[in-house]
């Protein structure tokens, strides 16, 4: 990408102290981004519309923050990282967000906006999310994306990152990530990878310019995004107060329809889902109710039901069994199945081995589907 | 006139010997105490100056000089009183030169002339050896633990001068070093449920492999730890003394019979400082907590609330079972050889099962820093402790006693000494090749799980000595480790990590 000054200005403008959205919104209706950095530096001469909402602090701020933030700089600094910009008056601007109540004045992305074509449908749901519940995350982006069908997520740990993941494994242009930070620099670190790949063949998203931190603040103004570009949104699970149910919030102020996951009523992760099920949300318990609601034929592609793990037997089916019913512990299984110590620990080992059960903290949860057979 | 008293002073765990040098002579009637006295040793003089007036003796009003010699090293204490009175009363010929011969002098004076207990008795009269130690009556215990003759007891001032110009017997004092009464101590039956925790406990005891107990708050940790204690075989008769030695120089009070047979336990609360954790201080070098369980169990609940210094210092006596104090007043060593058991939760909020958790990433990840790294790697057994179901704390019938389990215990350690002459705690990876040999479906259980990772090189060896014992419990005398011994010492060593950072390992 050549180093644009328009870019570079836009940059610098998201940047400056003082600057919401609403605010840039109404400097950008009525002032080109090169000439609107000059409004804000005081250097010409604002449209009446402009001087109206030009307060004397707010004229102090950006005249202030303008000195610290050069257009030609932070070109460069955008052109380095591939980073681009779009505002209303551009035509790759989201037309869903054209009619958004807060649209985003000004939009960061790395990556194509082919991808937002597709039908798009949010996946989101709690950080500190279960093995299940990732794995059911995984599942959906996997097979949503097979289905043409775009993935809008927010690349966080736990329930977001896995269903990008289950994306890139199945279609990567279906990955549509929109991010609450800069995008120069991937948040959490360890979805770096997550990160440049989402980038490189889906569309990654920010209001933010880079350099920006993660703040708190910001990540609910992110989910008002995710629930803006979603058509349906699907809640893998949360807590009963969780991030995800501010994008919830935001789907329905907006008209987007929300569905969730049911979960084990003794899963605590599933708390908000099953929550929102009961006040009425549709409950998704395969990817045809997604395909169903977004108006799609479903022609879900028969699985070749193949599992190469192999079959539990004796002790090891046993133990499985009460896996399933809820996440057990070592103690569980001597005390309940009445096995020795020994035995316990080496049918859960073996168990583990082969990828039947997965090990956190001292708990065991059954692993549905093995990973590997997808 | 001159006068020179034998006494001691301590410095750490050990007793040194000080001579008490008193010098009357001309000159305008002065006082001078020479030889690095700390400031209740320097207040010495109002009080030997009462305590003679006390028990009708003079104060001379001539110039008088004390030295202490060594005069290098701190003294610190009141427990000099004794040996300058003494010296006054030589000095100014109140008390033949001959009646003193061949005696020690340890004990703070009261205005009165009575004599008070000063702490390390024990390791000061075994620094003064070939010589009759009087002491105050309330230390005649731990002066009978240290003493190779028998020490001489006393009251006060007055009775002290009596017995040395034979004018009355020498107090006999009833000692009866072989009594031991084991306290009570909490039992294991108290523990309901929770099998894999009490197995882990009983391992602890047989290998001395340090644990760490993981567990949300209320599952029980504490009442576990507490309960190792009761499992541990008495102590042998040189642990014992030096355990008491330990105790006595840090002022502790000695249990009935004077000696400490049972294994010490010490639970330091998590604000305790570095200082008091390995021992030091700037007046005096007392022996730290580490010291004070040598030879026990120490137990450091909330493990990540301790500062960091304070974690820090446990290393070297993990590693090497001495501490090496060095402050401006001196330098010590002094033993550290313990069990250590520490118990913390999974994560700030308490944790619970999978997807309970509420604290956000940084705060576990902080959390968890603080555990990890080289102090988590000390431990031999990391055990995840859950809440008991409510069955098994209702209903379940009590499980084994602490005896019953002290039997397997003592069982297994003399099998580990007689093979190896140490516990399976200590054993070196050469000795590991030697007197644990692994079978063949155990290697490669071992080769696989480093190969995916989840254990290092030195994780191979603690799972190796865990798997050990854990023979050794159960078929004492197999000399070969085998597969079920070998997965479960692999099921004792819960990893640290977050579930949070765990996903990426398996979705992907």
């Amino acid at each position: 990408m050549i180093a644009d000054l328009r870019t570079g200005s836009l940059a610098a403008l998201a940047g400056l102290d003082l600057a919401t959205a609403g605010r840039l919104r109404v400097l950008l209706n009525y002032h080109e981004p090169v000439e609107a950095l000059a409004v804000a530096a005081g250097r010409c001469r604002p449209h009446p519309a402009v001087k109206r909402m030009l307060t004397p602090d707010l004229k102090s701020a950006w005249s202030a923050s303008v000195e610290r933030r050069d257009a030609t700089e932070w070109a460069v600094r955008c052109s380095r990282i591939g980073v681009g910009a779009v505002t209303n008056a551009d035509a790759d601007y989201p037309d869903v967000l054209r009619h958004d109540p807060q649209p985003p004045a000004v939009l960061f992305f790395r990556g194509q906006w082919a991808a937002l074509e597709a039908r798009r449908v949010g996946v989101v749901g709690t950080r500190n999310a279960t093995g299940p519940g990732c794995t059911f995350a995984a599942t959906l982006g996997a097979q949503l994306a097979a289905e043409g069908v775009a993935v809008v997520s927010g690349l966080a740990k736990g329930i977001d990152g896995a269903a990008h993941r289950g994306v890139l494994r199945a279609d990567p242009r279906r990955a549509v990530g929109v991010v609450a930070n800069g995008l120069d620099s991937p948040y959490p670190r360890q979805h770096r990878d997550l990160w440049n790949a989402v980038a490189d063949t889906g569309l990654l998203l920010s209001e933010w310019p880079p350099g920006t931190e993660p703040e708190k603040f910001r990540f609910p103004q992110r989910n008002r995004i995710i629930a803006a570009l979603s058509e349906v949104l699907v809640v893998v699970e949360s807590r009963e107060r969780g991030g995800s149910l501010t994008t919830v919030r935001e789907a329905l102020e907006r008209g987007v329809d929300v569905m969730a996951v049911p979960g084990s009523v003794n899963n605590r992760a599933a708390a908000g889902t099953n929550q929102l099920i009961r006040d009425g949300a549709v409950p998704v318990t395969d990817v045809g109710d997604i395909m169903l609601a977004l108006g799609l034929d479903h022609r879900h592609a028969a699985s070749s039901g193949f599992d190469p793990r192999p079959l539990p037997r004796g002790a090891e089916a046993i133990v499985l069994d009460r896996c399933r019913v809820d996440p057990c512990t070592l103690d569980t299984i001597v005390s309940e199945l009445g096995l020795t110590i020994t035995d316990a620990a080496m049918t859960l080992a073996r168990l583990e081995r082969s990828g039947w059960v997965r090990e956190s903290g001292g708990w065991f949860e059954e692993v549905s589907s093995c990973p590997a057979s997808r | 006139m001159l006068a020179s008293i034998p006494s001691a002073t301590v410095l750490g765990v050990r007793g040194c010997p000080v001579t008490v040098e008193v010098f009357v002579g001309n000159g305008l009637p002065g006082y001078t105490m020479v030889g690095m006295p700390d400031a209740p040793c320097r207040e010495s003089r109002e009080r030997v100056r009462a305590a003679l007036a006390s028990c009708q003796f003079a104060w001379p009003s001539r110039n008088i000089t004390i030295n202490l010699a060594p005069t290098s090293t701190r003294k610190s204490g009141a427990g000099l009183d004794l040996a300058i009175a003494i010296g006054l009363l030589v000095a100014t010929e109140q008390l033949p030169a001959a009646a003193v011969a061949g005696h020690a002098f340890i004990g703070e004076l009261g205005l009165d002339g009575t004599l008070r207990k000063v702490s390390g008795v024990a390791p000061m009269v075994d620094a003064l050896d070939a010589v009759d130690v009087v002491v105050p009556v309330e230390n005649a215990l731990e002066a009978h633990v240290a003493a190779r003759g028998t020490p001489r007891v006393a009251t006060d001032l007055a009775a002290v001068v009596a017995c040395l110009i034979g004018s009355r017997e020498w107090h006999t004092f009833p000692v009866h070093l072989d009594l031991a009464m084991r306290e009570a101590l909490p039992d294991l039956s108290d523990v309901r449920g929770q099998p894999v925790a009490r197995h882990a406990l009983e391992i602890a005891a047989a290998g001395a492999h340090h644990m760490l107990l993981i567990g949300s708050p209320g599952s029980g940790k504490t009442m576990l730890a507490q309960r190792l204690p009761g499992l541990l075989p008495p102590l042998e008769r040189d642990h014992s003394l030096e355990t008491t030695m330990v105790h006595s120089a840090a002022g502790m009070k000695l249990p009935a019979g004077g000696l400490l047979r049972y294994p010490p336990f010490r639970a330091p609360h998590h604000t305790t400082s570095a200082i008091a954790m390995v021992g030091g201080g700037s007046q005096q070098l007392r022996p730290g907590e580490v010291s004070l369980a040598t030879n026990g169990v120490l137990f450091m609940d909330e493990l990540g609330e301790f500062a960091r210094p304070a974690l820090d210092g446990l290393r070297e006596p993990l590693e090497e079972g001495v501490v090496r104090v060095s402050r401006s007043i001196g330098r010590a060593v002094m033993p550290a050889r313990f069990l250590l058991v520490a118990a913390t939760n999974p994560c700030p909020c308490g944790g619970g099962p999978p997807g309970s958790c509420q604290c956000d990433d940084h705060a576990r990840s902080r959390y968890l820093r603080r555990l990890s790294g080289p102090l988590a790697d000390r431990f031999d057994l990391r055990v995840v402790v859950h809440r008991p179901n409510v069955d098994d704390l209702l209903g379940a019938e009590p499980g084994e006693s602490s005896a019953v389990v002290r039997e397997r215990v003592v069982a297994a350690r003399a099998v580990a000494l007689d093979r190896a002459g140490k516990l399976n705690a200590a054993l070196t990876p050469d000795e590991l090749d030697e007197v644990a040999p692994l079978a063949v479906d155990a290697r490669s259980v071992l080769r696989e799980e480093i190969e995916r990772e989840r254990l290092t090189g030195r994780g191979y060896h603690r799972i190796r000595r865990v798997a050990r014992t854990i023979a050794d419990l159960s078929e004492p005398g197999q000399p070969v480790v085998t597969l079920d011994h070998v997965e479960l010492a692999l099921s004792m060593r819960a990893s640290l990590r977050g579930p949070a950072m765990a996903d990426s390992r398996w979705i992907a």
